[in-house]
């Protein structure tokens, strides 16, 4: 292989922790053999891959431009930054950090403002009145743009703001805003609103494939470990083992349970022993634990899992597939 | 991690290969002259206006949605500048900041405009005539489409399509309508957006898109009272609650769209009359003479007359010119739907296409009465225009 498969991951702050944290849960450990400032790094034990620590905009562009194989990037980025996103990388997996939604707020004091219909009319009735269109400052200029045309809202201009937009309507330089509420709490303390219907996209920080960058047997080899680890990590995340012993048959029972409780049942029937090995979402643990006792089990066992490895490969098959 | 660069060309074949679009622009270049000449001849003065242009009146006038066929750059001191997409708002700005501005003024132009099209080249030729300042509108209306059809006829399509629409017709059967204000505007709205309007219709009648249980009681409650008391008690809550009004809207603006709301009612619905009278409306089509007695018959029916009667003679004296011109207005078609989703049209708007070929148009354009005020002018200029797609005449009207 000429060029290292490259997976880029954000440079700085919660976004580098979450991700290397992620990362190192799926038992890929990030180095940075040649001190922490170095912005190249290398994963332990997996030769070929160099990482990438750029800034979570040009993670989006260098994906886009497929000069790096795999990232981890916000979703508001890639829609926002990458005209038919879709046709340019191939979103694997929500990471479950970095959560964001993009959401459209005007003034409180606009109580009859409450939905995208409303601002509709009041755009246009502001552009009578005034002579003038109503600004919506905002850092998501295509997102903004996209969602207002799909309520057919025209009368507007988008002012571009980088930084502080929520204090854009109180310094008079927009009417209403289109920025990131993690909270709301934010919005509130400038005196703004969510509109009802006005969140554009739940982002939150995704494993991202380029469609761009070269994908040859070495790299696709290389993807599908890396995407191997995490779907076990994130499987064994989304289950725990629960084990019991049954003196009598369990085919009625497992079943049952799998109705009832959306169990797995990784390693099929019980072992010789009666021994019965069952996957369960986490928030059915208890109520299964009380299915199994009250039908024979004498003791139940429920442990957490560190990898669940199965024969198919769910996220390497969502990579080939948008190749 | 750099990626190779794209190979060098055979610098012969790439020499070769420019000698020909060199020459081929050429040659469709002096074929637009010719007409563009006859067009001065007829007394339309040629211009030129910048190439590079301020972004903000196209994107005021034609909204936010252009920008993403508009090359953008940005100046030194932070304007935003844009290769022109269009040449009808920069021949107007240059008229308004001429001389003769407010006065009669014809102009011609001919040159290339630069939008992003992901089927085609960016960059294309457009020549056109902007007419400002006559008050003869329907005789001006019928000399741009003798003037659209002697460019397509220079190009070899003699017998195109003709396609037109009035938008004056909508917006004077909406102004008639007895309705909340509230209603007319968002009727207009939806008859200039691409949206499907039977869908908006469909809202408007049901009102589901209306109901407001928050405030479902207080709108109730204020319906009816004395608007001036119901007026100051709004503002009074806003400022006891301690809402200061950020945003550019005034309490007042507030206070009075909040009234107007709970005066269309809290489930207000779209007759289902209004909606049957708007839909035969805009499924009146044929040739100009069938629309007129169609829509006249409508108008009569449903006690339109009035609202409809001034746009209506316009209409049928703009016929009468195209007659006077010499085209066979048995072969235009008419439709009353034609013209939504256009930018800033007021009245006519037609398009010529090649029957044989897709609907792409060959020559567009149209009345835009209120282009001008909307560019600055103190007191309206009518207005009226088109613009010649000259690469494709050159493809389909074939060899000179």
């Amino acid at each position: 292989m000429s060029e290292p498969f490259v997976l880029a991951v954000p440079a700085k702050g919660r976004l580098q922790e979450n991700a290397e944290t992620f990362f190192a849960r799926a038992g890929l450990t990030l180095m940075k053999p040649r001190g922490a400032r170095d912005y190249r790094g290398a994963i332990a034990g997996l030769d070929g891959v160099e990482v990438a620590y750029l800034s979570a905009s040009e993670i989006t562009s260098q994906l886009a431009a497929g000069a790096v194989h795999l990232g981890v990037t916000g979703e508001d980025l890639v829609r926002e930054m990458i005209p038919d996103a879709d046709k340019r990388v191939v979103l694997i997996e929500g990471l479950g950090f970095g959560f964001a939604n993009v959401v459209v707020a005007v003034p409180q004091a606009w109580i009859d403002v409450r939905t995208m219909s409303d601002i509709d009319d009041v755009t246009t009735s502001f552009r009578q009145h005034h002579d003038r269109k109503m600004r919506v400052a905002t850092k998501y200029i295509n997102l903004t743009r996209d969602f207002f045309s799909s309520y057919g809202i025209v009368d507007y201009r988008i002012v571009e703001s980088s930084g502080a937009t929520e204090g854009a309507p109180a310094a008079g330089t927009a009417e209403m805003i289109v920025d990131i509420a993690t909270t709301g709490a934010t919005l509130a303390a400038n005196g703004l609103k969510v509109v009802e219907d006005g969140t554009i996209l739940r982002s939150q920080a995704n494993l991202v494939a380029a469609r761009g960058a070269t994908w040859g047997k070495d790299e696709r080899d290389l993807a599908r470990v890396i995407l191997d680890r995490v779907a076990a990590q994130a499987r064994a995340r989304a289950f725990r083992e629960v084990r019991a012993r049954f003196a009598a048959s369990t085919d009625m029972l497992v079943e049952n349970a799998k109705r009832k409780f959306n169990i797995e049942t990784p390693f099929g029937g019980p072992t010789a022993a009666g021994v019965l090995t069952l996957h369960c979402p986490p928030d059915q643990v208890y109520a299964l634990t009380n299915f199994l006792r009250e039908n024979g089990a004498e003791a139940v066992t429920v442990a957490e899992l560190g990898y669940v490895f199965s024969r198919d490969n769910p996220l390497y098959a969502k990579l080939e597939a948008g190749l | 991690m750099l990626k190779p660069g794209p190979q060098t060309p055979d610098l012969n074949v790439l020499g070769t290969a420019m000698d020909a679009s060199v020459t081929q622009r050429q040659e469709s270049d002096a074929r637009a002259e010719t007409l563009v000449a006859s067009y001065e001849r007829a007394g339309y003065v040629r211009v030129a206006p910048a190439i590079l242009q301020p972004a903000e009146p196209f994107l005021d006038l034609s909204g936010e949605d252009i920008r993403r066929r508009m090359y953008l750059t940005t100046a030194p001191d932070g304007d935003e500048l844009c290769l022109r997409p269009d040449l009808t708002i920069p021949v107007s700005c240059d008229y308004l900041a001429s001389s003769v501005a407010g006065k009669a003024a014809n102009y011609c132009y001919f040159g290339p405009v630069f939008r992003h099209r992901s089927d085609a080249a960016a960059e294309f030729l457009q020549a056109g005539i902007e007419s400002f300042g006559r008050a003869d509108k329907a005789a001006a209306d019928a000399e741009m489409m003798s003037l659209g059809l002697e460019a397509t006829a220079h190009y070899g399509v003699p017998t195109p399509d003709i396609q037109i629409g009035d938008v004056a017709l909508f917006a004077s059967l909406i102004a008639g309508l007895d309705l909340p204000p509230a209603w007319k505007r968002r009727l207009i709205k939806d008859f200039n957006r691409k949206t499907n309007l039977a869908q908006d219709l469909d809202r408007l009648v049901l009102g589901g898109n209306n109901a407001r249980p928050e405030y479902q009681g207080v709108l109730a409650a204020l319906a009816g009272s004395d608007p001036k008391g119901a007026h100051a008690l709004v503002t009074d809550l806003l400022s006891i609650a301690g809402i200061n009004a950020v945003g550019g809207r005034s309490v007042g603006e507030i206070a009075d769209r909040f009234l107007e709301q709970s005066a269309l009612g809290a489930s207000a619905k779209l007759p289902r009359e209004v909606r049957g009278l708007i839909e035969r409306f805009l499924s009146i089509q044929g040739n100009p003479d069938e629309g007129a007695a169609a829509l006249r018959a409508l108008a009569r029916e449903t006690k339109m007359t009035p609202a409809l009667a001034s746009a209506l003679d316009q209409f049928e004296s703009r016929t009468g010119f195209l007659e006077a011109r010499g085209i066979d207005v048995k072969r235009v078609r008419f439709s009353t739907a034609f013209g939504r989703g256009f930018d800033y049209y007021t009245g006519l708007v037609f398009e010529l296409t090649d029957p044989k070929r897709t609907g792409d148009p060959l020559v567009a354009g149209g009345r835009y009465d209120e282009l001008l005020t909307r560019l600055g002018a103190a007191n309206p200029i009518p207005a009226v225009g088109f613009a010649v797609w000259i690469e494709r005449l050159a493809v389909y009207g074939g060899a000179p």
